[in-house]
């Protein structure tokens, strides 16, 4: 019947004692109060640690103990609650460990910030023909890199780096694809647009043209713009209208004007 | 001299800490969670998740330093220590079962520490009696009648004293005397009763 000794029968016979006690005193818990404050006289002290060595008085006190810890540590979790509210919303900008795979705005801000300074600062230099285009040229924002799984990741990857203003980075990693891949319109697209970003027009005027060879591509106006772009800056002036003509882009037809009518005042 | 100093101001926050002081741990709480917000958003994790562990942590932490089982070797320890061991649990909640279950791990969780101390992670019989007793006592603590709940915290968490109290509610020393253990009475009485 209680022969149930046991493992378990340890933990119940604990709670049987405890349940049981009548000697949870108020002197007992101001007694375990002071001796763990200190606040004990030695005389005390010691007669309590020869208390202590009864286990059953010990297994009282530790418990008494455990009580308090519990009230401190649920009276903590609870106003932990209460500091969490007052967490500054403005997270400050931390420099991160890890992996970045979203782009910060700040981060775009400051690329774009240069870009604009550059171009500013490049329009007051070179031919007319790359004057227009560094008036006019901005590389394509990219494709939002949105975490996706395997296959795809090299290519969001290089994204990243292209939308960082790394276009090295960008195209050695696509250049890789494109050996495996070499139709897909997407990445010769990116490869065109990366190195046309890198001020490399000639590199970029064959991809750019693989891309348009697919009539269906999406990127089929862009890609004619771009190429227009690309001409526009090796001063093939004559391909470059060509291609603007036939993306049709609002772009396209701004350069356009800017070609017929502005450039004659240029020269 | 800079370094001694520095040593010497985590050791006055390790004396705060012992002693509950709001201000400090608000302090320290608020400061040190955006670190951990970013590891776990970045890792699968949702801004709730990320409270969590951030709590479970910050307790562990608090204890630790309660039983002088924390020793600072460097002017920002303590803040370090948090932060490992918010990652750890963190890790550990993503290499559990039921975690993985519920979200697809993505392999860069692969690439991240493995060699982590997961110290309690075997633990007796003994050890596991008290961890429940705790947890019963904690929840029974949550559900006290307010009166009781405020005169505790004040005692136990603030450290407020006796008289202090008394002058607060208006009533004798020796009531509060009284009162504090009717309520640490009926608290252990409500943790035995419960039988989770």
């Amino acid at each position: 019947m209680y022969g149930k000794t046991s493992s378990v029968g340890i933990s119940l016979e604990k709670i049987r004692k405890l349940k049981n006690n009548s000697n949870f005193t108020p002197e007992l818990l101001e007694a375990v109060e002071r001796f763990d404050n200190g606040s004990m006289t030695p005389e005390e002290r010691i007669s309590f640690e020869n208390q202590l060595k009864d286990i059953d008085f010990k297994a009282l006190v530790e418990d008494i103990r455990m009580t308090l810890l519990s009230i401190e540590t649920q009276a903590l979790k609870e106003r932990l609650d209460e500091f969490h509210k007052e967490i500054p919303e403005n997270r400050p900008v931390e420099k991160s460990t890890t992996k970045v795979r979203f782009l910060s705005f700040s981060k775009i801000a400051i690329a774009a910030g240069i870009i604009i300074a550059l171009g500013i600062f490049w329009m007051f230099s070179g031919s007319s023909n790359e004057k227009l285009f560094n008036q006019h040229f901005r590389p394509d924002p990219g494709l939002p890199t949105t975490m996706s799984s395997s296959d795809s990741f090299v290519f969001y990857d290089a994204m990243v780096n292209y939308k960082q203003g790394d276009y090295k980075t960008a195209i050695s990693k696509w250049q890789k694809l494109a050996v495996k891949t070499p139709e897909n319109d997407t990445i010769n697209y990116f490869l065109g647009v990366a190195y046309l970003a890198d001020k490399n027009a000639d590199k970029a005027i064959p991809f750019l043209n693989k891309t348009i060879h697919n009539t269906e591509s999406v990127f089929l106006e862009d890609a004619h713009y771009y190429l227009g772009m690309a001409y526009l800056k090796s001063d093939r002036k004559e391909e470059a209208i060509r291609e603007f003509k036939k993306s049709g882009s609002e772009k396209s037809n701004d350069l356009l004007k800017d070609l017929q009518d502005g450039v004659s005042s240029y020269k | 001299m800079e370094h001694v100093y520095n040593i010497d101001s985590q050791l006055q926050l390790l004396d705060a800490i012992k002693a509950n002081n709001s201000v400090v741990l608000k302090q320290l709480y608020t400061a040190n969670y955006y670190k951990i917000e970013a590891l776990v958003l970045k890792n699968n994790g949702s801004k709730e998740h990320a409270k969590d562990v951030y709590q479970d942590a910050f307790i562990a932490v608090w204890k630790n330093v309660k039983n002088d089982q924390f020793i600072p070797e460097n002017e920002t320890a303590l803040q370090g220590y948090l932060y490992q061991i918010a990652k750890n649990k963190w890790m550990d909640i993503l290499r559990s079962p039921s975690f993985k279950k519920t979200k697809t791990i993505q392999h860069e969780l692969n690439v991240l520490d493995k060699n982590i101390d997961q110290n309690g992670h075997e633990k007796n019989e003994e050890q596991e009696f008290y961890r429940k007793r705790l947890e019963q006592t904690m929840e029974a603590f949550k559900n006290l009648g307010a009166p009781c709940k405020e005169l505790l915290t004040a005692f136990y968490f603030d450290k407020a004293s006796l008289r202090d109290i008394a002058d607060k509610l208006k009533i004798e020393e020796n009531s509060v005397r009284t009162k504090k253990y009717r309520c640490m009475e009926k608290l252990r009485q409500l943790a035995l009763a419960s039988k989770k």
